[in-house]
């Protein structure tokens, strides 16, 4: 749902600047020049929320407020004040007419953003709503912990990523980074002192800018009674120490919604690489199969016929490895590719060892299975390649 | 409610200091320097008044009235290139898109500057227990002008410096009926 803010203020600077204050939020600006515009546009637009100057000719912002509040139809529309009208007694009269919040000029945009977010769920635009983010992409991870060592431990172990971690020790300190640099993922450890954790997540859920950005805990392992309150209060995920760093990697991926497919699937040359890692954990695996059909798909519309599928890395073989290898190979057949194995001497060893897997056939490098499945002529009937 | 004439300069001074500054930096981020300050009260011969406000070189003025309990008007001051800076700065325009966008918005803009300097300068007045209300902005431009008071006002001047540019409040106030 897009929202409606009215502004009515006589003066087009602060239109302008009420206007460039949302533009990267969720939202479209309506705008009039005076009350009675205001309330005729009011009427017409049902906005859901309504920013009032005081101070306009032809009706001023008291006639205006007093008149929407007297209309059935229009009292329920909240009204923020946003005026130079800032005398105690001035405050009090108009509130007793009814504003849900007074902002008095001069203003800064994050302060009304902040404001105008608690009254209506404002929610910041994507940078590229049409494009997903992938593994690939930068991102801004905080990871708010008293403690340099676990920061570091963090920032060494996705060193690999294209991922900014930034450490912060303080609670102060991680409001003071999120307003300048919004966050893509906030990591919070639960030891800070007097659960100033809890605070920050509850300052973060109310500001604008990160009411929408994932919020991880960061507990030991044997702190259940910790995690327990963090789950409850609504943090996105728990990390326990000692840190998995590489099951962080993919819990900030899946947070995040990152398209992981290059992890399995690249495009070199004419052929079509799939890739599986030294360890295939199940939740590796089944990453790896959502993709499979729609990658290979692509590829076919693209262009390409040919797989090589590469399981050197692999240090070990096991069901669910035979499993994704066998959807993998029927995925090619139906679509009419050609594919090649790749795997090293252990991985071999281990085929030869199981009935369903005896006949497999590997080349012992990529080079190797390029290069035969370039034999393969356009359009010939798929294969597995050479025994 | 106090008398009028028991608001003392220092009240004054006080009040524009913080008002002109708390705008400036809230809005466009520059810090304000308080320079000269002059008053002059209803006897002094307005044409020879020390508190008269003599600008040369293309200028654009500000106006806002507070009326109520007390009466008043205040006149900001601030060169033609100043203003244009602050426009841009705080409508986030290019100096091209200034350019496109014509005198009005430069207008209007410094206009709404006066405005919350007005209101916050007079916002400490009314909870000083002078209450009033603000009057619509207006604008002036030109050139080598001065602007000469009527009798029985009570005027402070205050000259801010902000760089090589200088930012000057004309403040009037009207004592007795």
């Amino acid at each position: 749902m897009r929202y409606k803010i009215l502004t009515v203020d006589d003066s087009k600077t602060v239109r302008i600047i009420v206007r460039k204050a949302f533009k990267g939020y969720d939202c479209d600006i309506l705008e009039a020049g005076n009350g009675v515009e205001g309330l005729a546009l009011a009427a017409k637009e049902m906005p859901d929320l309504i920013l009032l100057d005081v101070t306009m000719p032809v009706m001023d912002g008291v006639e205006m407020l007093t008149k929407l509040k007297a209309d059935p139809t229009l009292k329920a529309i909240p009204v923020m004040m946003l005026t130079a009208e800032g005398g105690r007694d001035h405050v009090l009269k108009i509130a007793k007419i009814g504003v849900r919040d007074y902002l008095v000029k001069p203003f800064k945009e994050d302060v009304l953003i902040e404001k105008v977010g608690r009254v209506i769920d404002l929610k910041p635009l994507s940078d590229a709503p049409s494009k997903t983010k992938s593994i690939l992409d930068a991102a801004d991870i905080v990871i708010i912990d008293d403690k340099p060592a676990i920061i570091q431990q963090i920032q060494d172990g996705l060193k690999h990523t294209p991922w900014r971690v930034h450490g912060v020790a303080t609670q102060g300190e991680a409001i003071d980074f999120c307003a300048r640099t919004p966050p893509d993922i906030i990591i919070v450890s639960l030891s800070l002192p007097e659960e100033s954790a809890f605070t920050l997540f509850r300052l973060i859920r109310t500001n604008v800018k990160t009411k929408y950005t994932p919020v991880f805990a960061l507990v030991v392992k044997t702190e259940a009674q910790q995690q327990q309150q963090a789950q409850t209060l609504g943090f996105s995920a728990i990390v326990t120490k000692p840190i998995d760093l590489g099951e962080l990697e993919t819990k900030i991926a899946k947070a995040m919604n990152l398209d992981t497919s290059q992890r399995y699937f690249a495009t070199e040359g004419n052929n079509l690489v799939m890739r599986l890692p030294e360890n295939c954990s199940n939740p590796v695996l089944a990453e790896a199969a959502i993709y499979l059909k729609p990658k290979l798909s692509d590829a076919v519309d693209a262009g390409l016929n040919k797989v090589v599928i590469d399981i050197h890395q692999l240090k070990a073989l096991h069901m669910g490895v035979i499993k994704l290898l066998f959807s993998a190979m029927q995925t090619c057949r139906e679509l009419g590719m050609h594919f090649a194995l790749v795997g090293n001497a252990q991985i071999i060893s281990e085929c030869k060892g199981f009935e369903d897997t005896r006949g497999w056939t590997f080349y012992e490098s990529l080079d190797e299975a390029k290069a035969n499945l370039g034999k393969a002529p356009a359009g010939a009937a798929p294969q597995l390649a050479p025994a | 409610m106090p008398a009028i004439e028991q608001i003392s300069p220092v009240l004054i001074q006080n009040n524009i200091s913080r008002a002109a500054s708390d705008v400036f930096k809230t809005m466009l981020g520059l810090e304000l320097v308080l320079g000269i300050a002059t008053s002059s009260t209803p006897s002094d011969s307005p044409r020879h008044a020390p508190g008269g406000v003599i600008e040369t070189g293309p200028h654009i003025v500000g106006a806002v009235g507070f009326v109520g309990t007390i009466n008043g008007l205040i006149y900001l001051y601030l060169d033609l290139p100043f203003a244009r800076h602050c426009t841009a700065h705080m409508l986030g325009m290019s100096d091209k898109e200034l350019e496109q966008a014509g005198d009005e918005v430069i207008n209007d803009a410094i206009g709404e500057i006066t405005n919350m300097t007005v209101g916050s300068f007079k916002n400490g007045l009314c909870d000083s227990g002078f209450p009033c209300t603000l009057t619509i902005p207006s604008i002036l431009r030109g050139s080598s002008f001065s602007i000469e008071p009527i009798s029985s006002v009570m005027r402070q001047t205050f000259r801010f410096e902000c760089g090589a540019h200088r930012v000057v409040a004309d403040i009037l106030i009207k004592i007795g009926d």
